[in-house]
């Protein structure tokens, strides 16, 4: 095996990490706007369950991946604190909650907190410097990058946490079948193999040029759940 | 076809906000509106923007650039809904509207109900270049079919920058069967409005309600949004998020809320006359 080839098999293993609901980054805390899907009634079974899923990953799971394929290729090529801070602006400007920007950077720094351990890295350490708390996909692309991985495969696990937590939620919010929940995930398979591969396609590519998918419902969820979460009790953060 | 529309507003020696250049092309006719004849501030110039021929039309292009100097302000009103439909030649309709507001100036870009029909693949974008402290409003809603019908596709695209930073960069994908009915996009609505606040004070915290929301943008600026299944219920949520608002908004819309907004389908109706 080159050289190469071993970083790029080390890489992989780094993503599989990364990926892995047993990751300690808090990730099990968010069910992705499920969770108020659920409360409202609009998410009853294994169909709406497969609809709101795959809309997630075309708009949030295809943001991710795009922003985890910018940082993965930003964290194996070096970037200056300013690119960390133009990425973090644009992030931003594509997250119109303040809902789901708080989720997002709640993931993120309990992503780099476990990352800095698992993988200590110069690279991570200017990120945080320049963003204490990065959104989740910045996290996640940049540990990816740092360990090895290239940008498509961080852009894969991106847009796969993208749907695999909201689904494992669904099962513990709605007693589903955890077999035919499975099922839906591996269904979209193809789906987001696409997606990593045309945010890869963009990873070199000025932040303000990522692409923008907005999803409306998602929006207004978020907000409606935090608003509860802090009246009721919830099972999710958000 | 294609056109290109050209709106300059500057502000004169008197304080009063003047139109300095205007170009106006089928279908995209701008129609100033003397002072004397609107009861809106009479320093604010006033600008209606007329369908003068049937359009968007499949493989259209328009184009509208519009200027705003320092200090300057102006309403821009898109009179009555726009029906988007495909046309004889193929490929989607295109439409851009590029903002540029100079320092101290204000726009406001009040647009009636775009209805995509069926059969339609439209593109619009709209990009805002805004100086530290210019001011911004837009309002815009798109309604997914005529009464009954399967829509077009509709994809929006609006970005909007101040002083070199985005504050708002989002791209809606509508008329897309898998994302319209899905829980997580637009759960079955067939109505979407925004209505965009920038360079007034923000809220401190969200405004919710079911289907309707007011947030503070991470960068300055609030965006309100619903979600209906008609636009008499869209424009109704929406004034109740823009309530939400700090202090006064620049202002509401002049007409009463239940007033020409029944746009499915006697406004349709009107637009088509207009455009025979």
């Amino acid at each position: 095996m080159s050289a190469d080839e071993l970083t790029c098999a080390a890489g992989t293993a780094a993503v599989l990490c990364l990926a892995d609901s047993r990751f300690p980054g808090g990730g099990h805390a968010h069910s992705g706007g499920l969770e108020e899907a659920v409360a409202r009634g609009l998410v009853t079974d294994v169909p709406t369950l497969a609809s709101f899923l795959r809309a997630r990953l075309r708009t949030v799971g295809a943001l991710a991946a795009a922003v985890a394929a910018v940082a993965a290729t930003a964290a194996r090529t070096g970037r200056e604190r300013d690119w960390w801070r133009e990425l973090d602006v644009e992030v931003d400007a594509r997250t119109p909650s303040p809902a789901q920007r708080e989720t997002s950077r709640a993931q993120g720094r309990g992503m780099a907190r476990a990352g800095r351990l698992a993988w200590p890295s110069p690279v991570l350490d200017d990120l945080l410097a320049a963003i204490p708390r990065p959104h989740h996909p910045v996290a996640l692309g940049a540990l990816a990058g740092i360990g090895g991985a290239p940008p498509r495969h961080a852009a894969l696990a991106a847009a796969y946490l993208s749907v695999s937590g909201p689904a494992s939620a669904c099962v513990r919010l709605l007693g589903l079948d955890p077999f035919r929940v499975n099922a839906v995930v591996a269904d979209l398979s193809a789906l987001i193999g696409r997606i990593s591969a045309t945010a890869a396609g963009t990873c070199d590519r000025p932040p303000a040029e990522l692409p923008a998918p907005s999803a409306p419902a998602l929006d207004l969820f978020a907000e409606t759940h935090d608003r509860t979460h802090r009246l009721e009790v919830r099972l999710f953060a958000g | 076809m294609k056109a290109v529309a050209r709106l300059v507003v500057e502000r004169d020696g008197t304080g009063r906000s003047v139109v300095r250049d205007l170009r106006s092309v089928s279908p995209l006719t701008l129609m100033p509106c003397p002072a004397a004849r609107h009861d809106e501030d009479p320093d604010t110039a006033l600008v209606h923007v007329v369908g003068s021929a049937a359009a968007p039309l499949g493989g259209d292009v328009l184009e509208l650039a519009v200027e705003v100097g320092p200090g300057a302000a102006l309403t821009l009103r898109v009179i009555g809904a726009t029906l988007v439909l495909p046309g004889q030649r193929p490929g989607p309709s295109h439409t851009s509207v590029t903002f540029d507001v100079a320092e101290g100036g204000r726009l406001e870009y009040l647009t009636e109900p775009t209805i995509v029909a069926a059969g339609a693949r439209h593109h619009a974008s709209l990009r805002a270049d805004l100086a530290p402290d210019a001011r911004l409003r837009l309002r815009e809603v798109v309604v997914l079919g005529r009464s009954g019908e399967q829509p077009g596709r509709f994809r929006g695209d609006t970005l909007v920058r101040r002083d070199g930073t985005t504050l708002l960069c989002q791209h809606l994908d509508l008329g897309d069967p898998d994302l319209d009915v899905s829980p997580a996009h637009l759960a079955g609505h067939h109505v979407i409005a925004t209505d965009l606040l920038v360079g007034e004070p923000d809220p401190a915290e969200p405004a919710v309600g079911e289907w309707w929301s007011l947030v503070p943008l991470a960068h300055g600026g609030s965006l309100a949004t619903a979600l209906a299944d008609d636009t008499v219920t869209a424009y109704r949520l929406l004034d109740t998020a823009t309530a939400a608002r700090p202090g006064l908004p620049l202002r509401r819309s002049r007409r009463p809320p239940d007033r020409a907004r029944e746009v499915q389908p006697s406004v349709v109706a009107v637009a088509a006359n207009v455009r025979a």
